[in-house]
């Protein structure tokens, strides 16, 4: 090969790689980066600013559906939920690298002091906790806490056991194998689940209630409720618990639980709404719908948080959060419906648009 | 030998391609330039060292000895014992191992003994390709591909060898389901193939041509040459090569996260979900803080010496050899 | 032999077939038997190959269009429907950012490798060490870059940039020294003896002789690094929309977009893994094949 001929095959790539390189810059150009400071024939209030969020699994579906049309009313507002779980939604916040965080479960006491300052919570909706199975021949289901309670701890192997057959009787159950699938990641899914089995199973369950626990060995774990979601549909005689608007957009099977009235009671927002509304609020705006009494209440239903921090020193950031917070408490309430989920109780979303106004913007 | 370019007078214009070419400060200048750029890797690799081991030493310090041995894995309580993510790490490396190395080895003998000439570079070409494919699509096809797939092939393994002593334990635990020990090997195995096979067919081509045509005029059939004049030559290459796979399949992180089950446990059923020492640390390092976060960052740790003694090893081992075949 | 004969290539004496060995039978079933194991081991490994390419292209054709490539993720992550493009311009945006950072500086290091400190006991040491640097897992960058730059900095394309230019560097260093040293001596002596200096000799001569090489190995290593996943996990969080600033707010590459999506359980998501992973096996391929055939060109051009 001549001289000239090899110079040309690494000059030809080389123009390649910057050709490809410019070819994304020049496409970058071309984009516009959310509106930022473009101005919009709407009165738009809020300056522009990012808030990114990340944390709980089971408010995702509504925090994306909200942050989408929170968007379109506010285009200079740039609005990121990045998932992961609410233990990690929680560390983000801890080490500053988000605005907002969404959790379904509370801080716990040791951990208050990580924070960079005071905090609120913003509870924003509430949902059911289903459990989810897939079991073929089986299309309905009833389950009792302690049966529960055994499954998940692995006392309770096959789905022909006695317990199951106990809570539903007349069924035909076979003897296929339970596969249990729980969280890999810290989840406030995970804690509302455990939480439900410490009150109503509270000598048959042993492991405890956080957002992680020590689960047998032989189980499998999903990250995000989205992955139990996944290994529940894709093993026969799998079963794990999956917040209600994905395991309904997954076309899961779900059971009827027995509620503390002894009724069993399927997963709906009928049943959510009825838990919610039972519930004692505490000063700082978290409340416990687990194991709601009364005959509607479906029992394992969990609210769910968004953290921010109490004073913000980033004008346009604060700002923004007021109006995002304002937005779920207005318009954001109708829009849970639209993907499952039970909007406030009216006593508690009135105390939620009231601490709106603590939020203190230096 | 190179010629000290100090000793020799200054440079006259116009020649070496015309113009002035770089004088005597620009030549400090850049070698200065370039010492920074090799003082770099230390400096990086320091800091990475430090920091990592700064970072995770509240936990060693707080478990002891009992972070290596203790296999029970509990946040909650501060229980941080590794030993069950470093049984999933060997086991799932082992399994990589065993399905690779036949496959690799047959692959470097295909290329290097059976196929006509103007095959090989293609076969190398393709096999290349397999290295290319990024860990997370591995991930991708085998958790949405392969996982689902497997459940039939693990039933019938573990029907065929039930009732079978050692084996029937083995091919056991939850076929029903597919993200398994056995699973995370098999992705890996693909994975670990192109590297091992790289390394075996460079060994392989340097067993001297003499020695090969020896044992063919002597009526040896090829597969007796191979085994006459090409395995006793290679065996420290090929000893290098499922070192240096080995090392890769320990460090293999995105794609064993996604199929492996993350249940962490020591169990000899491979049909079992498991969990190993990089995955863990992809799904629990997010929501981690203060000792939780210093345990993972050790298992990182552990993770980087053990794969840098592997390194060494094999570097060692392929050292020695290449000293050996290059001997006159 | 005369000048009408072809002249046997050297490398390769005429082997004598195997038929003329007056093997028995047990020694022939045996050879057979090996050799149909070599082949089948070659089919063994084609077939994964051919079934992951094939169910990416195959799944993934449908999902890549215009609007896939440009179009922002959709906030709703259940949803259906294209939008890759934040994670296009992402991959493109941190890996260059990467490239630039490790490529130059690999170069300059493999240079003083080689041609300063070939014989010394630093250079040694340093040869050893970037060798060893070559096998730290990915998600120990990560977590380096987590503790000193995200904890300090906040997120940002820049973070995850400088994890993967971590994991590069040592690449770019190592096969710069490994090309420089199949340079020949004589090319640089002879520079010398025309009266030139060590840089202008290694930026004019050694240089551009082995360029083909080093740029080999460079381009080997930004498509490892385009694939990278891991490193990226705590230092860039997500976008929906396109972030073209690197230094300011988190982003997304098509790594990460596909690690999220394989794991959610509606189609949507995962057709939208499907198609990045096709476009990041693309992008990928396209450096990796650029690689070889520089690295082929090098060969025919030093063979040793």
């Amino acid at each position: 090969m001549t001289r000239t001929s090899r110079r040309a095959r690494w000059v030809l790539a080389l123009l390649v790689v910057f050709g490809l390189v410019a070819a994304a810059c020049s496409s970058n150009d071309k984009k516009s980066n959310g509106g930022s400071g473009s101005p919009t024939t709407k009165s738009t209030k809020l300056a522009a600013a990012t808030l990114n969020g990340s944390g709980s699994t089971f408010q995702q579906a509504y925090d994306e559906t909200v942050i989408s049309e929170f968007q379109t009313s506010q285009p200079a507002v740039t609005v990121t939920y990045a998932g992961g779980g609410s233990g990690k939604g929680q560390t983000d916040l801890q080490a500053g690298l988000v605005q907002w965080a969404g959790s379904d479960s509370t801080v716990k006491p040791e951990d208050v002091s990580k924070y960079k300052g005071p905090f609120l919570y913003f509870p924003t909706v509430g949902a059911p906790i289903t459990i989810s199975y897939n079991l073929s021949g089986v299309s309905k289901l009833q389950l009792s806490a302690d049966t529960i309670a055994g499954i998940f701890q692995g006392t309770i192997k096959t789905w022909d056991d006695a317990a199951i057959k106990a809570d539903n009787p007349g069924v035909n159950l076979p003897s296929t194998a339970i596969t249990v699938a729980h969280r890999s990641d810290g989840s406030g899914t995970t804690a509302g689940f455990t939480l439900y089995l410490t009150k109503a199973a509270p000598t048959t369950w042993k492991l405890g209630t956080d957002k992680t626990v020590a689960w047998p060995a032989g189980e499998q774990a999903g990250n995000g409720n989205p992955g139990v979601a996944q290994i529940v549909t894709g093993t026969n005689g799998a079963i794990g618990y999956v917040d209600f608007s994905d395991a309904k957009a997954a076309n899961l099977k779900f059971a009827a639980i027995k509620n503390a009235s002894g009724k069993y009671v399927a997963a709906s927002i009928a049943g959510a709404t009825a838990a919610m509304e039972g519930a004692t609020v505490k000063p700082d705006l978290t409340f416990d719908p687990i194991n709601a009494s009364g005959p509607k209440a479906y029992p394992i239903t969990s609210p769910t948080y968004i953290l921010v921090y109490t004073s913000q020193t980033d004008a346009a950031v604060g700002n923004a959060l007021k109006g995002f917070l304002s937005y779920i408490y207005g318009p954001g309430q109708d829009l849970a419906a639209q993907v499952d989920f039970a909007k406030l109780p009216a006593n508690i979303l009135s105390q939620a648009k009231a601490q709106v106004a603590k939020i203190t913007v230096s | 030998m190179a010629i000290d370019s100090e000793l020799l007078p200054a440079p006259t214009p116009d020649h070496l391609g015309g113009g002035r070419p770089p004088g005597r400060v620009t030549d400090r200048v850049f070698r200065v330039v370039a010492f920074a750029g090799g003082l770099l890797v230390l400096v990086i690799l320091a800091l990475i060292a430090y920091s990592t081991i700064s970072k995770a030493w509240p936990a060693f310090r707080d478990e002891g000895l009992s972070y290596f041995t203790s296999d029970v894995w509990d946040p909650v309580n501060a229980g941080f014992g590794t030993l069950a993510f470093s049984f999933g790490t060997l086991v799932i490396s082992v399994i990589a191992l065993v399905v690779a190395v036949p496959v690799s080895i047959g692959i470097a003998l295909f290329v290097t003994e059976l196929a006509p000439r103007w095959m090989r570079r293609p076969v190398v070409t393709l096999i290349d390709l397999l290295a290319a494919v990024p860990s997370v699509v591995y991930g991708l096809w085998g958790l949405l591909v392969l996982v689902p797939a497997l459940p039939g092939f693990y039933q019938d393994w573990h029907d065929l060898f039930a009732g079978v002593p050692v084996l029937g334990d083995v091919f056991d635990g939850n076929p029903i389901a597919g993200k398994a020990f056995m699973t995370a090997g098999l992705i890996l195995a693909i994975m670990i193939v192109p590297i091992i096979t790289a390394v075996t067919r460079e060994t392989f081509a340097t067993v001297p041509q003499a020695q090969k045509d020896a044992a063919l005029a002597m009526g040896a059939t090829r597969w007796e040459m191979i085994r006459a004049a090409v395995f006793p030559h290679a065996r420290s290459g090929m000893t290098a090569a499922i070192l240096i796979g080995l090392g890769r399949a320990m460090g293999e992180t995105i794609a064993v996260a996604l199929v492996i089950g993350s249940s962490p446990q020591i169990t000899e059923k491979l049909f079992s979900s498991g969990d190993a020492l990089p995955a863990v640390i992809v799904n629990q390092f997010g929501e981690s803080t203060g000792t939780y976060q210093a345990a993972l960052i050790g298992m990182g740790v552990v993770l980087f010496f053990l794969t840098l003694i592997i390194g060494v090893i094999a570097r060692a081992v392929l050292a020695r050899s290449e000293r050996k075949l290059s001997a006159p | 032999m005369t000048l009408l004969e072809t002249p046997p290539r050297p490398s390769t004496p005429p082997r004598p077939p195997i038929s003329h060995s007056s093997a028995g039978g047990w020694r022939r079933a045996k050879n057979t038997i090996a050799s149909l194991l070599i082949v089948g081991s070659l089919v063994a490994a084609m077939i994964p190959l051919v079934l992951i390419i094939g169910y990416v292209i195959v799944r993934g054709i449908d999902a890549i269009s215009w609007a896939f490539l440009t179009e922002d993720i959709p906030i709703l992550t259940r949803a259906e429907g294209p939008g890759m493009g934040p994670a296009v311009v992402g991959t493109l945006l941190i890996t260059g950012a990467a490239t630039v950072m490790a490529v130059p500086l690999g170069v300059l290091g493999g240079i003083y490798l080689n041609e300063y400190s070939a014989r010394s006991t630093f250079g040694r040491v340093v040869s050893f060490f970037a060798e060893v640097m070559t096998g730290v897992p990915s998600i120990v960058m990560g977590l380096f870059i987590y503790s000193i730059w995200v904890l300090r900095f906040g997120v940002s394309g820049f973070a995850g940039a400088l994890a993967l230019a971590c994991l590069m560097l040592p690449v770019v260093i190592r096969t710069t020294e490994e090309m420089l040293k199949l340079v020949a001596p004589e090319l640089r002596e002879s520079a010398y003896a025309l009266g030139g200096r060590k840089a202008g000799t290694i930026l004019r001569v050694v240089l551009p002789a082995a360029a083909p090489g080093i740029i080999s190995g460079a381009l080997l290593a930004v498509a490892r690094a385009a694939g990278e996943t891991a490193p990226l996990l705590f230092t860039v969080l997500t976008v929906n929309k396109t972030n073209t600033d690197l230094f300011n707010g988190p982003n997304t590459t098509l790594s990460l977009q596909i690690f999220r999506n394989a794991q959610q359980v509606f189609t949507g998501p995962q057709d939208r893994a499907w198609g990045a992973a096709l476009t990041l096996i693309a992008i990928v391929f396209v450096f990796t094949l650029l690689s070889r055939g520089l690295s082929a060109v090098f060969a025919r051009k030093h063979r040793v």
